[in-house]
């Protein structure tokens, strides 16, 4: 039996008599999570579009100025085409929350040519259609899930093909972008319900992990993206503490320097 | 039947059995989404956007395993659990990271499906318990799907 398995068995136990709900069966109110270290899973990466959705409901954002249609440079390296990938399907859900079509067809097309550059064309192509006409028609419902299904398509097809690591990186350049707007949107209407969005050490933890396994992505933006998530790691790993304006302002500085770094050749 | 026939019938039904099997092994993950997506259906109607990706993996009957899951404060989220195997009994619940029971009390479990619901108190990381409390098979296939809106 594992130690979780146990635990929990004993939890259940323990348990008896606490309140029931409409599962019909007792849950447990309290677990013991250090007993969990060795039985998680891993952690699914968040779409930009949920920490996007969090944000819209704390104020009213000018997703305009965030959108981001430059095409950025052509790479060779396959790591840096997966890095780019993942920013370019952020800069599409950017795109959808500013309602700016054009943009948006745009990003399809370019999110085409990059699992394209990458070999994982052929399971794109159907995504990139549909972005398109779901973009034509104004359904930004149907353009966030296809950017969904384009990126969930791209990684399958490159686990498929074992590149999880290339998978890992486009997952890495989706939430740098993200946190670069993230913190752009809240260090110019600060609030501390705002910042509090930045409470992701778990998520930050794994991205270091995955790094630190790629020792053979001898790449410069690599070593300066594993930098910066060491400077980043105690700004946000504030436990219960609140995170400050400062922070915020720094983690900006940081991912806005990496995200032009991603984009632009060494 | 000449010897010769046998074999070769014997040496078919072996290999439709293999096919059969390996089929059987490589389907039931994507069956169980298939009906953890089924449970979400209803929620898309309510706004909810289910991702693409989910996890699954098989757990024997009793067994346990624990997700963990970025939750970010003003979102609301609903998990849904599925398998493929009709007469399992399974369970989803979802707890914040100090191991405090943290969804809301309309969650719910039906024959081979299982949902809970958690609007977070705070952002942060939080721990999703899938359980595969009875079933008739030795291992169980289970797929867990999210949504959130």
């Amino acid at each position: 039996m594992t130690p979780f398995t146990k635990y929990l068995k004993l939890s259940t136990i323990a348990a008896g008599g606490l309140t029931l709900c409409v599962h019909g069966a007792q849950i447990p109110q309290r677990i013991d999570i250090k007993q969990l270290s060795k039985t998680v899973e891993d952690v699914v990466v968040p779409l930009p579009n949920e920490i996007f959705g969090a944000l819209n409901k704390l104020g009213t954002v000018n997703w305009k100025e965030h959108v981001r249609s430059d095409k950025g440079t052509n790479f060779t390296e396959r790591p840096r085409i997966a890095l780019l990938l993942g920013t370019v399907i952020a800069d599409g859900f950017i795109a959808v929350q500013a309602e700016d079509a054009p943009t948006v067809k745009e990003i399809g097309q370019r999110v085409l040519a990059l699992a394209k550059g990458i070999g994982v064309g052929n399971s794109i192509t159907p995504h990139a259609k549909a972005i398109i006409e779901a973009a034509d028609k104004r359904n930004w419902d149907s353009v966030r899930q296809e950017l969904d299904r384009t990126q969930n398509s791209v990684q399958q097809a490159m686990n498929e093909v074992h590149d999880e690591k290339l998978s890992q990186l486009v997952s890495l350049g989706g939430w740098l972008r993200g946190t670069e707007v993230l913190t752009s949107v809240v260090s110019k209407h600060f609030s501390a319900d705002g910042a509090e969005l930045l409470h992701q050490p778990d998520l930050l933890s794994y991205f270091q992990a995955r790094l630190q396994a790629m020792p053979e992505f001898n790449l410069p933006i690599l070593r300066e993206i594993g930098d910066a998530l060491l400077q980043v790691k105690p700004l946000i790993d504030v436990g219960n503490a609140r995170i400050p304006r400062e922070s915020v302002k720094k983690i900006n500085d940081i991912t806005t320097r990496l995200g032009s770094g991603i984009v632009t050749r060494d | 039947m000449n010897a010769s026939a046998k074999v070769l019938l014997r040496g078919s039904s072996l290999l439709a059995l293999i096919v059969a099997l390996q089929s059987t092994v490589v389907a039931s993950v994507d069956d169980a989404q298939s009906f953890a997506l089924q449970a979400a259906e209803p929620y898309v109607k309510e706004g909810f956007q289910v991702r693409e990706d989910y996890w699954g993996g098989d757990l024997g009957s009793g067994e346990k395993k624990a997700v963990r899951q970025q939750l970010f404060k003003g979102n609301e989220y609903w998990f849904w659990l599925g398998t493929e195997v009709e007469r399992a009994k399974i369970s989803v619940h979802i707890y914040d990271s100090d191991g405090k029971l943290a969804e809301e009390p309309d969650g719910w479990e039906k024959g081979h499906f299982a949902a809970a619901h958690v609007i977070p108190k705070t952002t942060g990381s939080y721990f999703v318990i899938v359980n595969v409390e009875e079933s008739p098979e030795e291992r169980t296939h289970w797929a867990l799907v999210y949504g959130f809106r």
